[in-house]
């Protein structure tokens, strides 16, 4: 009874700590609880929340995905070229999914054919992108011509754009989670790859597909993010890959794979970690201060998870005695 | 006569080393096969060969009168193989429906899985292995003998046309033992076609219709199970008679007590449980799988915490000592998960066998190894424990057989000299003749006059070895027997439940 | 049983082939030779290569290098790894600055500036690796997520302590002593050896494979895997701060981001030497010729005056050849009945 209902409580620890922040900072700074900074910060947080998702999908398999900031980036550079030399809009967004479905392929290639352990494969991936989008840019920002700005601004039924396509992904992607072949098959996939594969599941198409949707996920992110900015820096993407694992593992994904859920797990990280750093800006707080609480926000989450699976483990251990109540 | 399965002879080799030379047999459609043989025999070999798993060498299979010959496990599931694994491969994070359709979901639209259509279909699977659960219940919440019975529902979902069982009791308890029994008899009298493959010879003979007995890669008996008894099968199996099994005991128990437990409990896990050992005493634990005899054994041993009552070791406390404290102290404790946690698979024979007396071979300051010393000791416990003498020292442990990976086991703790003993199912997944080396290794440290605690589910491993029987039953010691009260009977009775869990 | 089926194919056509080719990845040579061959077939066409002045730019900024990478060697030997070096790096070079710099440092033109600063930040190499130990025994974290945390928010904080600005005006003393070609070499080699000799001939580097291997047979076996684990990543945080401490020297500045580029150099170069990231298996001359080989190939790029960036892709590169060189020879050793 109280190990379940501690349990739950674990569950809804991001919920809590999303409510708690959003009423101190409420209470601290009257400009916070408005509806424009609440939009503001949905919109903020929608780039993150779109990466998120994808790096849903990659920890539910068990790995991780430390090259999803170097793929927007990348994705990110090669758009502000084409915009640059005149292409249109559509096809510059169209180049940066491309861009994000090779990177994915990459990855996936390299993780599922090979079996190299995910983390050293993005890692090494996030240098080598890193290191061609500086390459391609130059390493100089490039301003983007104000059509970007203004369909990342623009609004639908007095929702904003990005918020709009938050939803539709978060929403397609838990669909995908709960209701198809491919999503309980990653769950499996998740809990021990060794026996998906020898229960006939096709673990390799599975990671593919996973590493695959990341790339396009951190793509998407890119657009996004390139709508709010309206320029690529050489820090474009920097540390996302930190903030999307944060995000996801605050919301209950667990870095040991198999358990996890987009909505409304990922969805509530994004949004707190986003509120917790609009709220810092709005009360003019030290800019080498973010990382620091990143770092810690992060920190809270993987302690969170490591809580939560030992609660789990205990759970599943098998009792000998049926001991009375006491 | 129609055959569901035909084998003609099969071989295959391991990087030269021939496994199996030649199987031949036949299997009558609707019929129990029972495969029996030593670890090492080939029977896991010629099991992944029919299953998809490996190729053979040279030879034919038929199924149903058609050519068998799969190059991947979906190929023998396609086929109509289906396996019922002693571990378990089933996800503790999905349902039961979703893991008896995993790979063959119905799909709405092509996309959406038809959730109503899998619910139903698992409840009548269900019901056909006699499980009473809801079928969108996870599966982390079934008991072991529970998701054994949906192991069974997913080979039956797939219209398995053979069923293989690969040692299914190895974790049951007696009750879920008779549950698989019962199923299984109700699938054989449906006309299913399987394959049983159990150390328990008992077993073996009471639910087949025939055997056959695999011993170093070739058939060296079948036929119908009428024509054979366990002592028979044992024949075949090993290839002669085994005069006598146990050595012979020299010493025999001293007065003074080496190691004692007090009052010991933990909730859950286990009930004041006291005893004492004495100085060249073997004191054996009997129990049901299950029982929490491991638990205790890990708990004296200080890998688990305990929260009531003590340990003594020579008559001082161990409180809180940690694994490392207590085998300073003399303590030792051989464990029953050889490949987690009682070897290091990939690293050397040499470095296993020397990782606990590490420290009695070092120089200070920096704890440099005395490589001479160490070598020459080596040597020495290579000969004691009657290690396979073709293995060189710096070969990883993992290529080693069964029989001899145990040994190392054994060695490792030999070299410390210990004062006392534990051994969690010493000889489990080990063949006949290093059983016996291994027996005779005990008996010596207890005629050296150290205290030795075994456990071991076979109780005529107890009844050959001991000075002493406990039997545990649901975390409490029921029952204690010295060896004129040696009884089978008896040990049983109590080690069974006596009312059942509701 | 499963591995050997693996590649039945290549084992029955090609036995001689697939032998060979086994034995050569497994060498404990296969990098000193691969290192050779480089160059070989590369002196040819890179003026300077085989100069005196370049081999001396070569074996200089093999030396920190080389200190961080053994660190991480012995951590990825306990079946670890720690993303924290960089960032302990930068912070140790800052703390280092600050404590020491001439302009306006703590101790400034103190006679103890020097020596008090040099404890400073091999405490503060300790003190993170501490922290990582903490977190990885205490707290049970995975330790490639929890070292990346450190690795942001150390790099953080030696970012704040500096807003981003360098900090010159380091005594002379400490730039000419440990920048200096044979005073660092020299220094290389003891912690080379005294590594050496704890993973090669010491209980310690017995107890460290076996956590490796198979750390619950360890625990069995009474190897005292908390202390163990917590030592192995204070060393690995130690070994960072002497690193941090030569590239400081080297530069004459205490900086923040002075190793940011060094975790791809590091980790490479130790997965390339053939150190596993699987954890068990691991040699201090392992990563000594991987650093060589990495910086050679860096240092050859260099003098063909390929861009920063190509550099740091071509070193992405190596570095998921080394992971797929490292997985395939796991397969091998366990194929290899």
């Amino acid at each position: 009874m109280r190990a379940s209902f501690n349990r739950r409580l674990l569950d809804q620890t991001p919920t809590l700590l999303f409510a708690v922040a959003l009423a101190g900072f409420g209470l601290s700074t009257p400009a916070f609880l408005t509806k424009e900074n609440l939009l503001n910060i949905g919109v903020q947080a929608a780039p993150v929340g779109i990466v998120a998702t994808g790096m849903t999908f990659v920890l539910l398999t068990g790995g991780v995905d430390l090259s999803v900031g170097a793929a927007m980036f990348v994705a990110a550079a090669v758009a502000g070229k084409l915009l640059l030399g005149g292409q249109s809009l559509a096809l510059a967004a169209t180049a940066m999914l491309g861009i994000g479905a090779i990177w994915g392929a990459i990855n996936a290639v390299l993780i599922a054919r090979s079996r190299i352990a995910a983390f050293i494969v993005t890692l090494a991936m996030l240098f080598i992108g890193r290191g061609f989008a500086l390459w391609l840019t130059e390493t100089r920002a490039m301003n983007l011509p104000d059509s970007f700005l203004r369909v990342g601004s623009a609004r639908f039924a007095g929702i904003p754009a990005a918020l709009w396509l938050l939803g539709l992904v978060a929403g397609a992607a838990q669909i995908t989670l709960s209701f198809t072949p491919f999503g309980r098959q990653l769950h499996a996939v998740g809990q021990d790859q060794e026996a998906a594969r020898k229960a006939g599941v096709n673990t390799k198409r599975i990671l593919t597909w996973t590493y695959l949707l990341s790339g396009i996920a951190a793509a998407l992110g890119a657009v996004t993010a390139l709508g709010q900015l309206g320029a690529v820096t050489p820090k474009f993407g920097e540390n996302y890959e930190f903030k999307a694992i944060a995000a996801a593992v605050l919301g209950g994904t667990s870095l040991f794979g198999g358990r996890g859920a987009v909505l409304p797990g990922t969805l509530i990280g994004a949004l707190l970690i986003q509120s917790i750093e609009n709220g810092l800006v709005l009360r003019n707080a030290d800019p080498y201060f973010y990382p620091l609480i990143t770092s810690a926000i992060i920190f809270v989450a993987i302690c969170l998870d490591r809580v939560r699976s030992a609660i789990l483990a205990k759970r599943t251990r098998r009792h000998i005695r049926v001991e009375a109540t006491t | 006569m129609t055959f569901a399965l035909e084998v003609r002879g099969i071989e295959k080799s391991f990087s030269g080393v021939p496994v199996l030379r030649g199987v031949t047999f036949a299997l009558e459609a609707g019929k129990t096969l029972g495969l029996v043989g030593e670890n090492g025999a080939g029977k896991s070999t010629l099991m992944n060969i029919l299953g998809g798993g490996v190729q053979a060498d040279a030879g034919q299979m038929l199924l149903g009168g058609v050519s068998h010959a799969p190059r991947t496990p979906a190929d023998a599931a396609r086929a109509g193989v289906a396996f019922v694994h002693q571990e378990l491969n089933l996800f503790p994070n999905l349902t039961i429906a979703e893991n008896i359709f995993l790979t063959a979901f119905p799909t709405r639209s092509g996309a959406f899985i038809r959730y109503s259509a899998i619910y139903q279909r698992t409840a009548e699977l269900l019901r056909e292995v006699g499980l009473d659960t809801p079928p969108d219940t996870p599966v982390e919440n079934l008991s072991t003998g529970q998701r054994q019975l949906v192991e069974i529902a997913k080979a039956l979902s797939r219209d398995a046309r053979i069923l293989i069982f690969d040692e299914p009791t190895s974790s049951l308890s007696a009750r879920e033992c008779e549950q698989l029994f019962k199923v299984m008899g109700q699938l054989r009298r449906r006309g299913l076609t399987m394959i049983y493959i159990s150390h328990q010879l008992g077993d073996v003979l009471r639910l087949c219709d025939s055997v056959v007995v695999l011993r170093d890669g070739i058939v060296a008996g079948s036929g119908p199970t009428r024509e054979f008894t366990a002592d028979r099968l044992v024949v075949l199996m090993v290839g002669r008679a085994l005069t006598q099994l146990y050595p012979s005991r020299r010493g025999s128990a001293r007065s003074e007590i080496v190691f004692e437990a007090r009052g010991l409990g933990e909730p859950r896990v286990i009930h004041d449980i006291s005893f004492a050992l004495r100085r060249g005493e073997i004191l054996g634990v009997a129990g049901l799988m299950g029982a929490g005899r491991s638990e205790l054994a890990r708990i004296l041993f200080g890998l688990d915490p305990h929260s009531r009552g003590a340990v003594f070791l020579e008559g001082k406390a161990l409180h809180r000592a940690s694994p490392t404290e207590r085998i300073s102290r003399g303590l030792a404790f051989l464990t029953e998960d050889r490949r987690h946690e009682g070897l290091c698979l990939d690293a050397s024979i040499a470095d296993n066998l020397m990782l606990v007396a590490l420290r009695d071979f070092a120089r200070t300051p920096l704890k440099l190894l005395n490589r001479a010393m160490s070598r020459a000791t080596l040597q020495k416990i290579r000969e004691r424990i009657r290690l396979n003498q073709n293995a060189r020292d710096e070969q990883p442990v993992r290529t080693l057989s069964g029989g001899n990976q145990q040994k190392v086991v054994l060695g490792k703790w030999l070299l410390v000299q210990p004062r006392v003993l534990i051994l969690d199912e010493p000889t489990r997944g080990v063949d006949v003749g290093a059983k016996f080396e291994i027996y005779s290794q005990i008996l010596e440290l207890a005629d050296g006059g150290a205290g030795i605690l075994i456990i071991s589910s076979e109780i005529e491993e107890l009844l050959g070895l001991c000075d002493r029987v406990l039997v545990m039953n649901r975390g409490e010691i029921r029952d204690e027997l010295s060896r004129p009260e040696f009884d089978r009977e008896r040990i049983l009775q109590s080690a069974l439940p006596a009312e059942l869990f509701s | 049983m499963e591995s050997g089926s693996a590649r039945p194919t290549t084992t029955r056509l090609l036995p001689g082939a697939a032998e060979f080719f086994g034995r050569l990845a497994q060498s404990d040579y296969l990098v000193l030779g691969l290192c050779v061959v480089y160059l070989a077939s590369f002196a040819p066409f890179t003026p300077g290569l085989l100069s005196l002045e370049n081999l001396g730019n070569l074996l200089q900024s093999l030396l920190p290098l080389s200190i961080a990478a053994l660190g991480l060697t012995v951590v990825l030997i306990i079946g670890g790894i720690d993303l924290s070096i960089t960032a302990v790096i930068g912070l140790t070079s800052v703390i280092g600055a600050k404590m020491m710099s001439s302009s306006h440092g703590w101790l400034a033109d103190s006679a103890f500036a020097v020596p008090a600063a040099l404890l400073a930040m091999l405490a503060c190499g300790a003190a993170v690796g501490a922290l990582n130990g903490i977190g990885v025994t205490v707290l049970k974290l995975p330790p490639f997520i929890l070292t990346l945390t450190t690795m942001m928010a150390v790099s953080g904080f030696a970012v704040w302590l500096t807003k981003s600005r360098n900090i010159g005006g380091l005594p002379e003393g400490f730039s000419s002593l440990w920048a200096s070609l044979w005073f660092a070499t020299l220094l290389t080699a003891v912690i080379a050896a005294l590594l050496h000799l704890l993973l090669a001939r010491s209980v310690f580097g017995r107890w460290c494979q076996a956590i490796g291997f198979n750390s619950r047979a360890a625990r069995v076996s009474g190897v005292p895997i908390q202390g163990m684990t917590f030592a192995v990543y204070v060393i690995c945080g130690v070994c960072a701060a002497v690193a941090g401490i030569l590239f400081t020297a080297q530069a004459e500045t205490g900086s923040p981001v002075l190793g940011q580029r060094v975790l791809l150099d590091v980790l490479g170069a130790t997965v390339l030497g053939g150190t596993s990231l699987f954890g068990g298996r691991g040699k201090i001359h392992w990563t000594l010729c991987g650093v060589l080989f990495l910086r050679l190939v860096d240092n050859s790029l260099n003098l063909l005056s390929l861009s920063i960036f190509t550099i740091t892709m071509v070193k992405g590169g190596v570095i998921l050849a080394a992971a797929l060189l490292d997985a395939a020879r796991s397969r091998l050793t366990i194929s290899r009945k």
